[in-house]
């Protein structure tokens, strides 16, 4: 198949990449793929299921809170840990997509934000967990179980989030393919059509996101260890945003295009970055650009799937999510 | 845009002026002595970034003009972090892996530098610290390679808090900027106020960036106190007391500042008048290197070093004095010489102790005053303190008595 063979090759060039690299270049390809991984995780709302969150940084800052508190102050290995805050994140998810799919639409994304930006203002007075504005620092790399140091390295690290994003996609892919993954596409084109037919959309919608926050609370479960740091920027709205732009810039409904997109906006904004403080005005610019000219986005264009027809659907797809 | 424009402009051009005599080292064959310098240049800290940058360069090129350190020329490498910790890691990390920098100074807020400092080990980097005052990097936070050339918050506490005993006040208050240097202040002077057998009344903390204080000084004016201690910085500390002003709060309560700055009374002007604080460099400290370096400094700049100016120098002395020992930059090699560093800087004698890493020295009381020959006011000494009296014990951050 077409697709486990580039995923194979993909991968192989990535697993390859810390014996060519220089460290910068890791550090900023590692910091790529966590962002890939959280991108990944909103496409899933966004582009299967057509769910528009405005608050996917709750994920990201949930994750990274959860992580750096357990590596901080339990001890607790790093390969538990991980796992263990995006499965928390997931958990409050259910809780908050309970709320947020009691509306539809806008109303949805705005109820997103609002949560979203709860958890930043909580974050910001609650200095025992939070370590408010000055973030929790220095967040460990703790080794185990057996004594298991090899992820507390540069490239050991780059390794467990390159295989943490690897395993997110092939899951994701299988879901997207699943019975689960038809009804989903179902409630993207036509609500109340899927509903009609039974299925209970209210429960699939919960799920889906919990699934996405689960994935991006992963992603921000080794953006802790990975920084050694987490502040409330990670929960931050501008943070939801960029993600979004990710997704879209990358190419929704995709999976790949949101990871390609992620490091695209990295690689972007480092060279945009070092050129001009303006540089999110640039980005501005390039992501009109992409909305107007090539909605299918990054991987849209390189994968053939920019024919005209593909093209208007994906485009009356995103006008119709954000009207 | 036009002044980020001008801004990194400069930045690019002080790195060649500075790299400039580079051109000598490659015909010597010596490797520049790089240095990181992660800095906040925009945002609400911004101003203090550039007196750091400021000061740090005009080290650089007076040490180059000299052929350099060990015969090897300095090289500034500044990033701007805006203020935000993470960005900071991120800048740090950007100059120790791109540009090969295994020295660091910078880090203009203590949020970044407590975000920073866990990570210098792994990048097998030294950071000489020139401003900040979290009094944990020098105690639960302390890490080898960390090393603070300045006086630190729990000192400059230290010193209005002996200056305070001396007099009747009995109710203070406290407001503080909402990060990791306000709550470390306050909580000292808190304890310190309690060991005066006076009255702590309550503090208030505002978020980094505030621009208007009215709330604030409503509370502080309600509070009832005698004086209020303010532990502020940068565009927030200008901000609250150009407000002060207005609201006349200086009439009912004595101001006590943790940092009295030149920049803060060119803002407020003659509203800064009667204004008590601690200053960590102020350049009326009357020494012969002080004078020199004061007198240098006009002929290059024009105007009267400021604090941050004058503590990044003394920080670049150090730092120095250390590579001079140690006759390298190797790191072990320097951390052990920066060890037992000492120098005879602009503020009086200032020496590192090996404990935990404070560079022990003396603290002064200002008032700001009126003085001929000045076109705004400036601070004049009402006390000075010496090392031992202000220093807490290593790795503390309260006092004995």
């Amino acid at each position: 198949m077409n697709f486990s063979r580039g995923l194979a090759a993909a991968a192989c060039v990535l697993a390859l990449a810390p014996a060519a690299l220089p460290p910068y270049a890791m550090t900023l390809l590692t910091e790529a793929l966590i962002l890939g991984l959280f991108a990944m995780s909103l496409d899933l709302m966004v582009g299967y299921t057509r769910l528009l969150s405005f608050g996917h940084a709750a994920a990201y800052g949930l994750g990274a809170y959860t992580c750096g508190n357990l590596l901080l102050h339990t001890g607790m290995p790093l390969l538990f840990a991980v796992p263990l805050a995006a499965l928390f994140s997931g958990i409050v998810a259910i809780g908050v997509a309970w709320v947020c799919t009691l509306a539809s639409g806008v109303s949805f994304s705005m109820l997103t934000l609002a949560f979203a930006q709860l958890f930043y203002a909580v974050a910001f007075k609650w200095t025992t967990v939070t370590g408010a504005s000055d973030g929790l620092a220095g967040i460990p790399r703790s080794p185990g179980p057996f004594g298991i140091a090899i992820f507390a390295g540069k490239a050991g690290f780059y390794y467990l989030v390159l295989a943490c994003l690897l395993g997110s996609l092939l899951f994701c892919r299988m879901l997207v393919h699943s019975p689960f993954g038809e009804v989903l596409r179902g409630i993207r084109e036509n609500e109340a059509k899927t509903l009609s037919l039974g299925y209970n959309t209210r429960r699939y919608k919960i799920a889906v996101v919990a699934i996405a926050f689960a994935l991006g609370g992963l992603a921000g479960a080794l953006y802790a260890p990975f920084a050694g740091f987490a502040n409330t920027e990670l929960l931050f709205w501008l943070f939801s945003g960029q993600v979004l732009i990710m997704v879209i810039v990358g190419g929704a409904g995709t999976l790949v295009g949101p990871i390609i997109g992620a490091a695209f906006f990295m690689l972007v904004s480092n060279l945009l970055s070092s050129w001009t403080d303006s540089w999110a005005l640039f980005f501005g610019l390039i992501f009109i650009g992409f909305v107007l000219f090539a909605p299918q986005g990054i991987w849209g264009l390189l994968s053939g799937t920019g024919r005209a027809e593909g093209r208007e659907r994906v485009r009356w797809r995103f006008l119709k999510s954000t009207s | 845009m036009a002044t980020s424009v001008t801004r990194r402009a400069a930045m690019r051009a002080s790195l060649v002026a500075v790299a400039a005599p580079a051109v000598l080292r490659h015909a010597r064959g010596e490797a520049p002595i790089k240095i990181g310098m992660p800095l906040a240049l925009t945002g609400p800290a911004a101003e203090i970034g550039e007196q750091m940058r400021h000061g740090a360069e005009f080290w650089a090129k007076t040490v180059n003009a000299k052929g350099g350190l060990l015969g090897r020329p300095i090289e500034l490498h500044v990033e701007d972090t805006t203020g935000d910790p993470a960005t900071c890691v991120r800048k740090a990390q950007l100059v120790v892996e791109r540009d090969g920098c295994h020295l660091l100074f910078g880090m203009v807020l203590s949020s970044e530098a407590l975000a920073v400092v866990p990570k210098l080990a792994e990048w097998n980097a030294i950071f000489v610290s020139s401003d900040n005052g979290d009094g944990r990097l020098t105690g639960s936070s302390f890490v080898p390679n960390f090393f603070r050339a300045n006086i630190s918050g729990p000192m400059e506490t230290r010193v209005i808090s002996l200056w305070l005993r001396r007099g009747e006040m009995k109710n203070f208050y406290a407001i503080g900027m909402d990060y990791a240097w306000g709550h470390n202040s306050i909580d000292v002077f808190k304890d310190e106020v309690a060991k005066a057998k006076k009255n702590f009344v309550g503090a208030v903390f505002s978020p980094i960036g505030t621009k208007d204080f009215s709330t604030y000084i409503t509370k502080i004016r309600q509070a009832g106190a005698d004086a209020c201690f303010i532990v502020m910085q940068g565009a927030d500390n200008n901000a609250f007391l150009s407000q002060a002003r207005e609201y006349r709060l200086a009439d009912k309560v004595q101001l006590v500042t943790s940092i009295v700055d030149l920049n803060s009374i060119h803002a407020v002007g003659d509203a800064a008048l009667g204004l008590a604080g601690s200053t960590r460099y102020v350049f009326t400290i009357d020494n012969l290197a002080n004078k020199a370096f004061v007198e240098a400094w006009r002929k290059e700049y024009g105007t009267e070093p400021d604090v941050f100016e004058g503590e990044q120098w003394q920080a670049c002395q150090i730092l120095q004095a250390g590579i001079e020992k140690a006759q390298s930059t190797d790191t072990d090699k320097l951390r052990a010489a920066l060890e037992t560093a000492a120098v005879d800087s602009i503020k009086g004698k200032a020496a590192i102790r090996a404990c935990d890493h404070q560079a022990v020295q003396g603290g002064y009381m200002v008032k700001v005053v009126k003085k001929e020959g000045f076109k705004t006011p400036i601070p004049e000494i009402i006390a000075a303190y010496p090392g031992d009296e202000i220093t807490p014990a290593c790795r503390q951050m309260t006092f004995e008595s």
